[in-house]
């Protein structure tokens, strides 16, 4: 894991260098705690032995890394496809296609160097902040007659934040086509050097 | 405030496109019904006022050839016949309105003044275009994906919906989805486009929205 880290750490300094600023929010590391590992394999009826738990279960290691930008989160995948020790086991893009529910998230199974496992998830501030609140939120556990209700509403405030994602971002490239526009290192004079 | 006149009586059209023009209207004048549909096809207008008697193609023609397209323009019909019929029809096939000839020109001004207040409220419910379909009840662009539009992006997107393959004025689009407002410029369409061409993306369509402030918009 602390290799994975190390690397992520790469590329986030890279791309900081390229963006002019830090696309990543923050990162939360995780190890799968042993409780909660015994629960995943009686759960997938895999014996609780050490093998189920770091060769058949993926997600032993867990990292999330939030972003700012959507287009951040693919920067990252594909910095993250091109590192050389490390193989790409298997990629869900719930961004492109959300999850019935709403959920949106880039989930990446990779085979670290030392053969074990890791889930990594990358997502928008917004994305996070919506699975994390509609984690807190106990309606699946209501079965009251507002619960088709309160999952439709559910999906809509995703759909929301996903337009507002897109919006953030649109607003980004603007800036930055007009900081390019204006930058005398593109090819064009500078503002107030052209001949009037 | 754009409108179309098609009269094919010479004299009548000449006075009415003066006494609008005078009332601070634009005015494209046809005189017969083929050439309306025309400019109906290719142009965008706050109401139409279509005559029903016209050579080659009659008025309800016409504004049913429009609503089949999806024009939603308010629709002012004249017409000399005072036949029931005639009314019904023209409204089924999708009028906002008529007024029977002869007529006061006072009339005419107040309904013509009536329908561009009205605004669009001829509208389908859901609508479609290739491979993406706009939910007016929930504002929800759909394709392969789902996201959630602003009021004015969904106004924006409908609009160039409704009309596919027609180049929009800037100045049509400030007019009638910022209501003229006065901190709404070029560059707020432009960057509402920009919005709906990601979202349009996001969700895996394959429609783009062309064009720039300068010329326009349009759906391809």
């Amino acid at each position: 894991m602390a290799y994975l880290e190390q690397e992520i750490d790469k590329i986030r300094t890279d791309l900081k260098a390229s963006l002019g600023m830090d696309p990543v929010e923050h990162c939360l590391a995780r190890i799968k705690t042993e409780e909660s590992m015994r629960e995943k394999c009686r759960r997938n009826n895999l014996p609780e032995t050490e093998e189920s738990a770091l060769g058949a279960i993926h997600d032993a290691i867990g990292l999330r890394i939030v972003c700012a930008f959507v287009d951040d989160i693919y920067a990252i995948r594909d910095r993250i496809r091109a590192l050389p020790d490390v193989s790409v086991v298997r990629e869900k893009d719930y961004i492109r296609h959300a999850k019935p529910n709403g959920y949106r998230s880039y989930h990446m199974i990779l085979q670290l160097p030392d053969g074990y496992f890791a889930e990594i998830q990358l997502r928008t501030i917004s994305m996070d902040t919506w699975a994390a609140l509609e984690h807190h939120l106990k309606y699946k556990r209501d079965t009251g007659p507002q619960t088709d209700l309160i999952i439709q509403e559910l999906k809509r405030c995703a759909d929301e934040l996903a337009s507002t994602d897109l919006s953030m971002q649109t607003i980004r490239d603007m800036i930055q086509d007009r900081t390019g526009q204006d930058a005398p290192d593109n090819g064009k004079p500078p503002i107030g050097l052209t001949d009037k | 405030m754009k409108l179309l006149l098609a009269e094919d009586t010479a004299d009548l059209n000449r006075a009415l496109t003066a006494i609008l023009r005078h009332e601070g209207y634009a005015v494209d004048s046809v005189f017969d019904g083929e050439e309306a549909l025309r400019h109906i096809q290719t142009d965008s207008y706050d109401a139409i006022i279509l005559d029903i008697m016209m050579p080659r193609m009659n008025g309800i023609t016409v504004l049913r050839e429009a609503r089949n397209l999806n024009i939603i323009t308010p629709v002012l019909l004249l017409t000399a016949k005072a036949e029931i019929d005639d009314r019904v029809d023209g409204l089924d096939a999708g009028a906002d309105d008529y007024l029977t000839k002869p007529f006061s020109m006072k009339e005419l001004l107040a309904r013509v003044r009536a329908l561009t207040r009205r605004g669009t409220t001829y509208n389908p419910d859901d609508i479609r275009y290739r491979d993406v379909s706009l939910r007016s009840e929930s504002f929800e662009l759909v394709c392969e994906n789902t996201v959630r539009l602003s009021v004015k992006e969904f106004e924006l997107l409908q609009t160039l919906m409704l009309n596919p393959g027609k180049t929009i004025e800037t100045s049509f689009l400030i007019g009638h989805i910022w209501n003229g407002e006065p901190d709404a410029t070029p560059e707020t369409v432009d960057l509402y486009v920009s919005f709906l061409n990601r979202k349009l993306r996001a969700v895996s369509s394959k429609i783009e929205i062309s064009g720039d402030k300068e010329q326009g918009y349009s759906l391809e």
